[in-house]
């Protein structure tokens, strides 16, 4: 009974980001525009505002890093120019997307999650010094 | 689907290499300047009792190019003068300095690795030889401990234990189509083969082949395959006056860089999994360890401490998920310092000991960067840069990068800045962070291409106040 509401939740999972997923592409095709470079030299030292974000920074590490280091274009898309909303965040993690694994709650805690999304949305507002970017 | 972008992939690159320091981006406070240019394939960087810089040149790159491995002194001006030359046993993989000589790393492709002692006026003693170096991954490091032994890294002959058509393209399987991964303890196989056409032996019929057995050799679930010292995949020691190596840890797949932290810690960076061959395997990250003496760090069923059937992280796109080829496993691995990105190539390392450069306690990581699509395909180029790492917390940052709205290699974007930092050292006095630049490494049609004499040896020194 477990193993089927499992499989329940994971198809609705799986129809919820399906039914997101033109929006995350639209959002990566209007908005992923701008450079997402973040890291000290580029964007001076990020100092998180809070533990919230603080702890997000460190799961980020851990979780997302080898994939999308340090929020920038690398072996995976930007994360850092994408104005994607909370719970399309967390919609992505938990089902996965494409070549994206999935990261289940065993793996990745709900309050980790949050912490994630804190210190994503913290290093969007974390801008290239000026003329840093430019080719 | 996007195709691979790797940072070497569709670049011409002419020549000769433009230096530009300007066009890397660092912290406020710290500047970066061109020590040495003109060198061919460098791989590290040592310092003698005065302070002179000492690089290696490796003699040998993937591409199957050959040079001659050297050890040279940078003289003021950037001026080079060669100290002592190899043999056709490249590539020589670092160095470092200590007990009044240099300690070599010898890759040993074509006649196995060597640690080799090399005294100032250049002669050359081999300390130790006949370790398992034949295939993709070579002897590397070294360090020296604070007692006084040589520590070494050994990487292992196939990317996941699986001897296949990749091995091929590195180019030694012809070479030494009996050459396989030896485990440093006893492993028990899971029996999993994996089917392959055969490029010893062209228009043959398919072949399978098993964990740890030569090309073509299938195993049975139960064998046991006997572990052995010297063996792939671990670090190592010797006494400096030679001898016996003696295994210090195990389960790596290539443990490039080695560095000791101010509390006596040893450190390694790690290079993960590609997404390559008979079993490849997805989204690996490369990865910082602290050492545990006898400790089994996972390969070939785990990355970054987690296995690799576990969930579909490490799922090739359209390939079979990576199964155990271990059963039951050694052990459970270690938590790692950090994961740092896939095909990054993270490769040499070094501590910030001094409040004159600042960061002090912090690892320093030179990021080669990847090899796509050879090693896999990437969405954007990964690497190119110089990391530092809070080894408490595991955050890490850029510490030196090219400048520009995208990362990459200066021959991909366009600029005078870093091509392939391939490895770290501070100076004696812990003021000057030395970055050694491979040089230009272009991916094209049959595999990498090396440019010789477009290795940099930089220089960064702080100049003000950090800006933290």
């Amino acid at each position: 009974m477990i193993l089927e509401k499992n499989g329940r939740r994971k198809r609705a999972e799986r129809i919820a980001i399906l039914s997101a997923a033109p929006l995350l592409a639209g959002l990566f095709v209007l908005v992923g525009c701008g450079s997402a470079r973040r890291s000290e030299p580029i964007a001076g030292p990020f100092h998180a505002a809070t533990p919230e974000i603080e702890r997000g920074q460190r799961a980020f590490m851990q979780y997302c890093n080898p994939c999308h280091t340090g929020g920038e274009a690398s072996f995976a898309p930007a994360l850092n120019n994408k104005p994607a909303p909370g719970f399309l965040i967390k919609l992505q993690v938990r089902a996965g997307l494409g070549a994206m694994p999935r990261f289940p709650q065993s793996v990745i805690s709900p309050r980790e999650l949050d912490n994630i999304v804190a210190y994503l949305k913290a290093i969007r507002h974390h801008k290239p010094k000026a003329g840093e970017v430019h080719g | 689907m996007r195709p691979s972008h790797g940072g070497g992939q569709g670049v011409k690159f002419t020549g000769p290499r433009r230096v530009q320091p300007s066009d890397v981006a660092l912290p406020d406070g710290y500047r970066i300047e061109a020590v040495a240019s003109g060198l061919t394939f460098p791989t590290g960087v040592a310092f003698d009792d005065s302070g002179t810089p000492y690089v290696v040149e490796s003699g040998y790159s993937y591409g199957e190019r050959w040079t001659t491995p050297r050890l040279v002194r940078v003289e003021p001006g950037g001026r080079v003068a060669v100290v002592a030359t190899g043999g056709r046993n490249g590539p020589w993989n670092g160095v470092a300095y200590g007990h009044g000589a240099f300690w070599v790393a010898e890759g040993g492709e074509l006649e196995g690795g060597r640690i080799l002692r090399i005294s100032r006026d250049g002669k050359i003693d081999r300390v130790v030889e006949g370790l398992p170096s034949l295939g993709d991954h070579h002897t590397d490091g070294p360090a020296i401990g604070s007692d006084g032994w040589i520590y070494f890294g050994q990487g292992t002959a196939t990317n996941s234990a699986v001897v296949g058509e990749d091995n091929a393209k590195f180019g030694w399987l012809p070479r030494h189509p009996e050459f396989h991964d030896i485990p440093c303890k006893d492993v028990t196989l899971a029996g999993r083969n994996y089917e392959s056409s055969d490029p010893v032996h062209p228009g043959g019929a398919k072949v399978r082949t098993g964990a740890y057995s030569p090309f073509g050799t299938p195993t049975a679930a139960g064998a046991v395959v006997r572990g052995k010292v010297p063996c792939n995949g671990a670090i190592l020691r010797v006494r400096q006056e030679g001898g016996a190596p003696e295994l210090v840890a195990w389960g790596f797949r290539n443990p490039f860089g080695l560095a000791f932290a101010p509390d006596g810690t040893l450190y390694v960076a790690e290079n993960g999994y590609d997404d390559r061959g008979s079993r490849p395997v997805h989204g690996a990250a490369d990865v910082i360890w602290a050492v545990k003496p006898g400790a089994w760090y996972g390969w070939p069923d785990f990355s970054a401490g987690r296995r690799l059937d576990e969930g579909d992280s490490f799922d090739p796109p359209g390939k079979p998920k990576p199964e155990p080829v271990l059963s039951p496993a050694p052990g459970q691995p270690p938590q790692p310092v950090a994961a740092l990105g896939v095909h990054s190539s993270s490769n040499g390392i070094d501590f910030s000991r001094s409040e004159g450069f600042g960061h002090r306690g912090e690892l320093f990581v030179a990021q080669f960067g990847d090899m796509a699509p050879n090693a896999g395909k990437t969405l954007n180029p990964v690497g190119y840069r110089v990391k530092r790492l809070n080894v408490e917390t595991g955050i890490s940052d850029d510490f030196a990068t090219n400048r520009g709205p995208v990362a990459g290699p200066a021959s991909r974007i366009g600029n005078g800045g870093l091509e392939r930092p391939v490895a770290v050292r501070f100076d004696p006095a812990g003021t000057a962070l030395y970055v050694v630049d491979f040089g230009v490494m272009t991916m094209g049609p049959q595999g990498p291409a090396p440019q010789p004499e477009t290795g940099v040896l930089w220089r960064i020194t702080r100049t003000g106040r950090a800006s933290r």
